[in-house]
């Protein structure tokens, strides 16, 4: 009797004793900072260890099919504040077939410690209590609570874990934007049960990946995995995920696990899923991974607007623009109601050209190929007929032949730009719009960039915004004819102005034809060989069809005879224009002169490879017939404190050239909610901190002040 | 290629032992002897609700909901409506968890178990016909032999702490089964820790 008190007495005792320790049976746990003295304002790494007995194992922040995630529940004086857990990438245990996520040995939970700037000096103690479930054949709970000590003074000074706990920090995920990943369902799913695709950039061979997913409440990711065929460069699984109540999950995070050779890397993923992978392709919220916020609906309508008004003065745009104020003026002594009338008609011909766009957007989209905004111009084809167009329309404005009101479609190119009445103001229309689509604006191409990661329904509402942007300014002249009183009277001068806009349009001709090289290489002589050919038959036409009286039949003979013979030499044999010149792979530097920047070629490794190294980044999206990058580089980029800024922050430059349109660029254009370029991105020097997106119209200040944020 | 084919065959393997047990579909019949040597089919307690507990006292998840005398309250609770109660024991003897029937016995008096039988499933059989997966992991049959309810005992993860502060899934399943409602939770995510099958 007396005997199995004192026995129950000493179990007792031990067991009081044995709670107090911070060592449950098979766990040990300790709170180490990476500093022992920091100043206020600072953020001070803190990391839990957790040292397990051999065969003993505690569990990540989503243990799995059994098990507890380790809770830290913090004690701290006012004045510090703790961040979120950086956890370290888990083993997967798949055990018989219920698999959970464990550490062994050891593993180090990272928590940054904010500390306020108003803290006073002297020692700071900083508590915690850390609950965990440890597992070996049995589970026991285990409780400890951890402690330690932190000066606050003038002066940051490392402790001697500082790099103990640094290279804990290196094995715990890094931040997967890089990856451009994406996320979808595979089909609608039977009952519970519906299989999920998550794919993934990734430029080394990847000999295994995984994916270990956040715990949930309403939905369960099953712990197998497949490995599904993806195209190259790219990496995709496929995940079964079982529902449990609610609605299907539309967002999915965790961790993507690749191996590549004897690395193991790991990137926290958070991703919208899509239900359907071509939807998938333009990301509708990278709001969280890159920054940038998706802006509201009639912002961005507004936006689109002024774009388009915008659109009005751009380059591209502006000699047809002038030679609509000549149809103006021509018109202004007429009845008000058909300048009205024309005016209207004008913007219908602006509308419809949009609708017609934005269909062919709605198309392309559809048929799978990522469409980006300059993609007209993108085509060698296209390229080559609008820069015979555009030629023609200037020899018209010289005054080299007319086309008669009447004439017919074929003859369109011609007549366009110069036709009086309702159908010259529709194709006037059309006009302005096919030349204003390389020219993305400022407002624009935030505008329509969020159109682009849209439905249809809106896609057709942005395009016809911006189109009531570009033809607003003639509807408005066209319906206060009082405005009209300050458009100069006709006269000669007309004829004059004709003329002289004959030149812009011979400038704009000219550009496309810089663009043509990079298409065709050297054969492009050929099309200015043509073009010139063109333009003798114009004159052919002009002088003695049109303005000649005799010899009319040989006249015509001679002008097609130049135009098909010019045609089927010059642009079918020589040109070759069907099979432009694939893109030549330029390995290594993009240097232009000895000054100039270093730029390599952009792709997602070679962001992620430089970010790994701990350099900021410097990406330029730009595309040789988009006008704003040009002047962009002339002004804000390719200038000597740039050059000297890059130099000094050891930044990596990755040119991203988007003059071909690759898929690459167009996917990562869409990730930031731009439709088309420019697009400058600096990413700091951490690692885990989102790109800043510059703006489109750039300046040297502009790109100095990211590029020092980004190098602190 | 080898690290695929284990990944097929997990794949094959995971759906195919755990293609078990679904809410809304019939339970999957067992036969089963309790620890003391009687034998139990699902089929004898056809028009009687069904409660299933998958058991491990060493589980510290388990070991709470018996310390505190809340498992064994709501066992009497229920068994008192005319609910069956089994307690489920899939631990393989491959593991120190594991009880002979005599142990199995002893536990059941010292722990006051107050549920209708302890089942012997030191096979697994009916851990992986109904995929069982943590203890404890609780389902709840009704009259008609389909399966209303699986999952959680309560949404209480914890180790420790009084369980009867939860709400518990299982008293609100067999009571809107006796008003003859519909149960607005059906299934949610086990807590516990793993169940040792043999292999």
């Amino acid at each position: 009797m007396f005997v199995r008190r004192i026995t129950n007495f000493l179990g007792v005792a031990w067991f009081c004793l044995a709670g107090l320790s911070a060592e449950a049976a098979h766990t040990e746990a300790r709170l180490i900072l990476a500093a022992e003295t920091a100043r206020p304002g600072d953020t001070v790494l803190a990391g839990v260890q957790l040292r397990m007995d051999p065969r003993w194992h505690t569990y990540w922040r989503n243990p799995g099919a059994s098990g507890m995630a380790t809770k830290v529940e913090w004690q701290l004086p006012a004045g510090v504040k703790a961040g979120t857990i950086q956890w370290p990438v888990p083993e997967k245990l798949p055990d018989e077939d219920l698999t959970t996520y464990i550490y062994t040995n050891e593993a180090v939970l990272l928590v940054p410690l904010k500390l306020a700037g108003d803290l006073g000096p002297g020692p700071l103690d900083l508590k915690a209590s850390v609950s965990w479930l440890e597992c070996d054949l049995q589970c026991v709970p285990g409780q400890a609570e951890v402690h330690a000590s932190l000066n606050i003074g003038s002066e940051i000074k490392a402790s001697k874990d500082a790099d103990y706990l640094h290279t804990w920090q290196t094995k715990a995920p890094k931040n997967g934007e890089a990856l451009s990943a994406r996320a979808w369902w595979e089909g609608a799913g039977i009952g519970k049960s519906r299989y999920l695709l998550l794919e993934w950039n990734s430029a080394a061979a990847v000999s295994e990946a995984d994916f270990f997913p956040d715990a949930s409440e309403d939905f369960e990711v099953q712990p197998a995995t497949g490995r599904v065929p993806a195209a190259p460069g790219k990496f995709r699984l496929r995940k079964e995920v079982k529902k449990l109540a609610g609605d299907w999950p539309r967002q999915i995070s965790g961790v993507l696990i690749q191996q590549s050779g004897p690395a193991r890397l790991a990137y926290e993923v958070n991703l919208p899923i899509e239900s359907s992978p071509t939807a998938a392709a333009v990301n509708t919220s990278p709001a969280v991974a890159t920054g940038v916020v998706a802006p509201s609906l009639w912002k961005m309508l507004l936006y689109a607007f002024l774009g388009g008004l915008i659109l009005n003065v751009m380059p591209c745009v502006l000699p047809v623009i002038a030679l609509k104020i000549l149809g103006f003026v021509g018109q202004a002594k007429d009845e008000p109601r058909q300048v009205r009338k024309l005016g209207l008609i004008y913007a219908l011909g602006v509308l419809v050209s949009f609708l017609v766009l934005a269909g062919l957007v709605i198309g392309v989209k559809a048929a799978g190929h990522k469409a980006g905004w300059g993609m007209q111009f993108g085509n060698p084809q296209f390229l080559v007929v609008l820069t015979a167009l555009v030629t023609l329309v200037a020899l018209n404005l010289f005054g080299v032949f007319e086309v008669n009101p009447g004439a017919r479609v074929m003859d369109a190119a011609g007549t366009l730009a110069s036709k009086h009445g309702p159908a010259g103001a529709f194709f006037n229309g059309v006009l302005a719009t096919i030349l204003a689509t390389p020219c993305t604006a400022p407002f624009l191409g935030a505008a329509l960039g969020f159109a682009f990661t849209q439905t249809a329904g809106i896609i057709v509402l942005m395009f016809v915004v911006v189109g009531l942007g570009l033809a607003s300014p003639y509807v408005v002249l066209s319906w206060q004819p009082g405005w009209l009183k300050f458009l100069p009277k006709p006269g000669v001068w007309m004829e004059r102005f004709k003329v002289a806009m004959g030149f812009p349009m011979l400038a704009t001709a000219v550009w496309l034809f810089s663009l043509i090289p990079l298409h065709y290489g050297k054969r492009a002589l050929w099309l200015g060989l043509f073009l010139v050919i063109l333009a003798l038959a114009a004159w052919v036409y002009g002088e003695f069809v049109q303005r000649g009286r005799a010899h009319r039949g040989l006249g015509i003979a001679a002008a097609l005879a130049l135009l098909v013979g010019g045609y089927l030499y010059a642009v079918e044999d020589q040109l070759r224009w069907r099979s432009p010149v694939s893109d030549t792979a330029l390995a290594g530097s993009l240097k232009e002169g000895p000054d100039g920047i270093d730029w390599q070629r952009w792709s997602p490794a070679a962001v992620a490879q430089a970010r790994a190294q701990g350099r900021p980044v410097f990406v330029d999206f730009t595309a040789d017939w988009c006008l704003t990058c040009q002047a962009n580089k002339r002004i804000a980029i390719d200038v000597p404190s740039v050059r000297a800024k890059l130099k000094e922050i050891n930044a990596a430059a990755l040119l991203g050239d988007y003059t071909r349109l690759p898929d690459a660029i167009t996917t990562e254009l869409n990730r930031f909610g731009r439709a088309g370029v420019p697009l400058v991105l600096v990413y700091p020097k951490n690692p885990n901190e989102p790109p800043q997106v510059l703006p489109e119209a750039l300046t040297p200040g502009i790109v100095l002040a990211a590029l020092d944020g980004a190098g602190r | 290629m080898k690290r695929a084919l284990t990944l097929l065959g997990l794949l094959g393997v995971v759906t195919g032992a755990f293609a078990a047990a679904e809410v809304g579909k019939p339970a999957p019949e067992f036969t089963a002897t309790d620890i003391n040597g009687e034998t139990h089919k699902l089929s004898d307690y056809q028009g009687k609700i069904v409660v299933l507990e998958s058991y491990n006292q060493d589980c510290p998840f388990c070991h709470n909901h018996y310390r505190t005398g809340a498992m064994q309250e709501l066992q009497r609770e229920l068994t008192a409506k005319g609910v069956v109660w089994l307690v489920v024991n899939s631990v393989s003897p491959n593991y120190p968890s594991h009880r002979s029937p005599e142990a199995a016995r002893k536990e059941w008096a010292s722990q006051k178990i107050n549920a209708t039988a302890w089942l012997d499933d030191s096979s697994g059989a009916i851990g992986k016909a109904f995929g069982i997966r943590t203890t404890p992991h609780m389902f709840v049959i009704d009259q008609a032999g389909i399966l209303v309810y699986e999952g959680a005992i309560d949404d209480r993860p914890s180790p420790e702490g009084d369980p009867r502060t939860a709400h518990n899934y299982v008293r609100e399943a067999v009571q809107k089964l006796e008003a003859g409602q519909q149960l607005a939770v059906s299934q949610t995510k086990p807590y516990g820790c793993g169940v040792k099958y043999g292999s």
